[in-house]
């Protein structure tokens, strides 16, 4: 940046009174934003945010109290342990991409060109199949046939095929498998971001790569983390299709849980207070970090 | 730049490709297996499971359902996503901070319980078709990609040429089409992109907004499985790996080389 | 602690491109040497090789009697000053100052006590505590200063350092730099585009063209004997005559222009004379005179300019388009022919190319 060399006097560009003609052109512009941005708006108002709404305000018209679908849902051991189980499949899953998406985004931010380009290709790929494929792969690899149970059947560890499918652990290396990538291309991003003449200075005065990366290259990364791990919170914490697929009913999620009340047992009391419950949950995470980050931005005073 | 990476990082981002590779190539190998059941390494080798797939009707109708609403949904979000995009970038001092906070709201929501709460309000209270509840649905999800892109696209251009156009005499509507959007091509390309496949994947916000007689290739897949374990599901998986391949490339080739025609 | 600097030619390539070619620099004792030329001239290549951000393919970098060749670039102990500051955002201006103690594992009391000694030094010590984003561009200048100081390199380097500053800053920070620079006696590489950067910090630039240096000098010699026509013109010299000797009489040496027309040169002057030569001045160097009978240049003159101290003209002239300059008392108008005449101690003679 060049250092501005003062600034011209205010009254030279903006004269004190406002023209008609100026008035005119600013409610001009202000009628031409609005005409264009109207239809997405209303389609937004309409079909996102007031059945939304409808969903949350339903909850609280139940005869037997303003909070009695909250006091049902939270009196139940089963209840509170589908709520915990997706809290901590989610956390876990975040952690664990993470830690993958850090290391990997670091050591392709750090290739030769056409290394890069090859690396970030093979994370979008994976990222453009979709869900409900990317999880079935995984029921085919855990599955009582699968070729894990081959595996370890052929090199003698077990002789019957063991239980993966429908285990937390299943669900967790599935989510990770579905966030992994989108970690790894949120990371190489931020890495990138990071000007290569700071991590020079670094090691112009003698910081070893390690140092380098722990007291230069993380701290500067840290906002880019919370908000990848936010984005894999969320997505994990409202994912649907995983869960259904690896664990089944016995590891049943907020996602999950919500179809279930609203298809199978058509309470929708029930639904609604479960979709209230995630609505609140995803938009608190989203807030609370995303201020943390901001306050952990150094770039920004 | 000459720099030394820890080969035990090489090493662990080695794996972690593997990771990420190994399961799509997986479902390909169960796909083309002649076994009746899902199994890796195939036995022997058939694309009876690919015949399969159109045999069956409930995949063929859902196959059909798919790209209509994928394409659907992504032609109107753009129609209303593009103008949004560029109120949004060209008249920022003139329009209320929360417009652009109301553009974000469609991530934070859940799109499970977007889905129900369509379900709940325009489905069975307003008694809109099943059809365009879906449509809806799936216009919703994908708004906030093109809206995303498009704002990115704009973001780098450079709006006084379109005033140097309206000063040599041209209309300031007619301006949009002949001036901004050509030159944010590239953006709506991706967007086409980003949202066409984000439709064609979904499976949140479809779960509820599927009935008798009409549901997407992802949903039928899931109910698919809960019967019938058998290596169909991953031929349809490779269909739907490759159908996303497929429009990538039309997509880039179709409205990527006229990009390029009209440049020169 | 400071150690002279020895490159022994050095050969780099970016992939296939070679960016520098056999180059050799001695840097003495104390001495800052400007690397001084045009974007893609390979100076900022020499600063990356010798800092260890490159590689070369082949050659030597010595500091004094250590091999930096093969050494990682944290292991190098020189001290940088980059073009873009290269502050640590997330630390405040006096943890970036003690960050290069840190990574000699100095106590943390001991490591601030030193970062607030140079802090001071540099007339920041009120803003030790501050991010530096809360910084002008002139006050991260400092920082970068301070922080490449107290590490008490041997080797110092500074990258563009000015570039980003206003004018008026810049002279002052390029007169604290070489006073920092003097008082610490530390051996020191300036890359730099500005002439006038280099010419007034330096005690020899070296020009430098293509990943080669052209010529390695104090700033009185290049700028009044440049050693060859590239620098001549890096320097300013407009006219570049091409001149051959015809008669040789004791000291003085006759020599033509292609149209035959003579003129005189002093061997006392210009020391020993080439047959082919090429004269070299500045537009101060061509006088203009109306007197047809003068020994100079027979020119057509054409666009007059006013300079404020002389009039100066653009003339043509059987070695092509000169610039000259003419006395105020005489204007003379386009299309008037005149001689133009060389000022002996304005011009300098250079080999043919």
């Amino acid at each position: 940046m060049v250092e501005s060399g003062g600034d011209y006097p205010r009254s030279l560009i903006e004269p004190g009174a406002e023209t008609a003609l100026q008035r005119a052109t600013k409610d001009m512009k202000r009628f031409a934003g609005w005409i264009m941005a109207s239809p997405a708006t209303l389609a937004l108002v309409i079909f996102l945010i007031l059945p939304v709404a409808a969903t949350i305000g339903y909850t609280f018209t139940d005869p037997d109290g303003l909070i009695a679908p909250y006091i049902w849902y939270f009196e139940s051991a089963f209840r509170r342990t589908v709520l915990w189980r997706t809290f901590e499949i989610a956390a876990i899953t975040t952690i664990i991409s993470l830690a993958v998406g850090v290391v990997t985004a670091y050591v392709v931010s750090k290739s030769p060109p056409w290394v890069k380009s090859i690396l970030i290709v093979l994370a979008v790929f994976p990222l453009l199949t979709g869900v409900v494929v990317r999880s079935f792969a995984w029921m085919i690899i855990l599955g009582r046939n699968g070729i894990l149970n081959n595996f370890l059947q052929w090199i003698g560890i077990t002789d019957a095929p063991i239980g993966m499918l429908y285990t937390q652990g299943a669900v967790i290396v599935a989510m990770v498998y579905l966030f992994v990538p989108l970690m790894i291309l949120v990371l190489i991003g931020v890495l990138e971001n990071i000007p290569d003449d700071v991590v020079q200075a670094a090691s112009s005065l003698g910081a070893n790569p390690t140092s380098t990366f722990m007291q230069v290259i993380l701290p500067l990364a840290t906002p880019g983390l919370i908000v990848g791990a936010v984005l894999v919170f969320t997505a994990s914490f409202t994912s649907y299709a995983t869960p259904h697929l690896l664990g089944g009913g016995q590891q049943m999620v907020m996602g999950t849980f919500l179809h279930q009340r609203a298809m199978v047992a058509f309470d929708w009391v029930g639904a609604s207070t479960i979709a209230a419950i995630m609505v609140v949950i995803t938009i608190a995470t989203v807030l609370v970090m995303t201020r943390i980050a901001r306050k952990l931005n150094p770039m920004a005073v | 730049m000459t720099t030394r990476i820890n080969p035990a990082l090489i090493g662990f981002t080695a794996l972690v490709y593997v990771f990420l590779i190994g399961p799509l190539v997986i479902i390909f190998g169960a796909a083309i297996s002649d076994t009746s059941y899902l199994t890796f390494p195939p036995q022997g080798l058939t694309l009876h499971w690919f015949e399969n797939i159109w045999a069956i009707s409930a995949f063929r109708r859902t196959i059909i359902t798919s790209l209509q609403i994928a394409f659907l949904a992504t032609t109107i979000a753009l129609i209303i996503g593009i103008p949004a995009a560029y109120a949004l970038n060209r008249y920022r001092v003139q329009l209320p901070g929360w417009l652009s906070t109301l553009f974000v709201l469609p991530i934070l929501v859940p799109e499970i319980v977007m889905g129900f709460s369509l379900l709940r309000s325009v489905n069975v209270d307003s008694g809109v078709p099943i059809f365009f509840t879906l449509l809806i649905g799936h216009t919703l999800l994908v708004l906030p990609y093109v809206i995303r892109v498009i704002s990115a696209a704009l973001s780098s251009f450079d709006f006084s040429i379109e005033e140097a156009a309206i000063s040599l005499g041209s209309r300031p509507a007619k301006t949009f089409f002949t001036i901004v959007l050509p030159n944010v091509r590239s953006g709506v390309i991706a967007a086409f992109i980003l949202a066409f496949i984000t439709s064609i994947n979904d499976v949140s916000v479809s779960l509820f907004l599927t009935g008798p007689g009409i549901s997407t290739l992802p949903i039928q897949i899931l109910a698919h499985v809960e019967q019938f374990f058998d290596p169909t599901i991953a031929s349809v998986s490779v269909l739907l790996m490759v159908l996303t391949v497929i429009v990538m490339i039309i997509v880039e080739r179709t409205l990527g080389l006229t990009a390029v025609a009209n440049t020169k | 602690m400071t150690l002279p600097l020895s490159i022994n030619n050095i050969t780099a390539h970016y992939g296939t491109t070679k960016v520098l070619e056999d180059l050799s620099l001695d840097i003495g004792e104390g001495e800052l040497v400007s690397l001084l030329g045009a974007s893609g001239c390979g100076k900022t290549t020499t600063l990356r090789l010798i800092a260890g951000f490159l590689q070369p393919t082949s050659g030597t970098i010595r500091l004094g009697d250590k091999d930096l060749t093969k050494l990682p670039a944290h292991a190098r102990d020189i001290g940088l000053v980059f073009q873009n500051y290269a502050l640590f955002p997330h630390l405040s201006v006096r943890d970036n100052v003690a960050f290069g103690l840190k990574q000699r594992g100095i106590a943390a009391a001991e490591r601030n006590k030193r970062a607030n000694a140079f802090l001071e030094r540099v007339g920041l010590d009120h803003l030790a505590d501050r991010l530096p984003a809360a910084l002008s561009g002139g006050q991260k200048q400092r920082v970068a200063l301070a922080r490449a100081l107290v590490i008490e390199p041997p080797l110092l380097m500074f990258d563009e350092p000015l570039s980003n500053l206003d004018a008026k800053l810049r002279v002052d920070m390029r007169v604290e730099i070489r006073k920092l620079q003097r008082a610490n006696g530390t051996t020191s590489v300036y890359v730099t585009h500005d002439q006038e950067e280099a010419f007034s910090i330096s005690d020899r630039v070296a020009i430098m063209n293509e990943g080669r240096i052209m010529q390695l000098d104090t700033p009185e010699t290049l700028y009044q004997r440049p050693a060859n026509a590239f620098v001549a013109r890096f320097v300013g010299f407009e006219n570049l005559i091409p001149m051959t000797v015809t008669a040789r009489d004791g000291e003085t040496v006759t020599a033509s222009l292609s149209d035959g027309s003579t003129l005189k040169f002093s061997q006392d002057r210009f020391g020993a004379i080439d047959d082919k030569f090429v004269l070299a001045t500045r537009a101060d160097g061509l006088s203009v005179s109306s007197d047809p009978g003068a020994e100079g240049i027979a020119a057509k003159l054409g666009l007059r300019t006013y300079l404020g101290r002389a009039y100066q003209y653009e003339c043509e002239t059987v070695a092509g388009k000169l610039i000259a300059n003419g006395a105020l008392s005489n204007p003379l108008e386009p299309g008037a022919t005149a001689k133009l005449v060389p000022v002996a101690d304005q011009c300098t003679i250079l080999k043919p190319e």
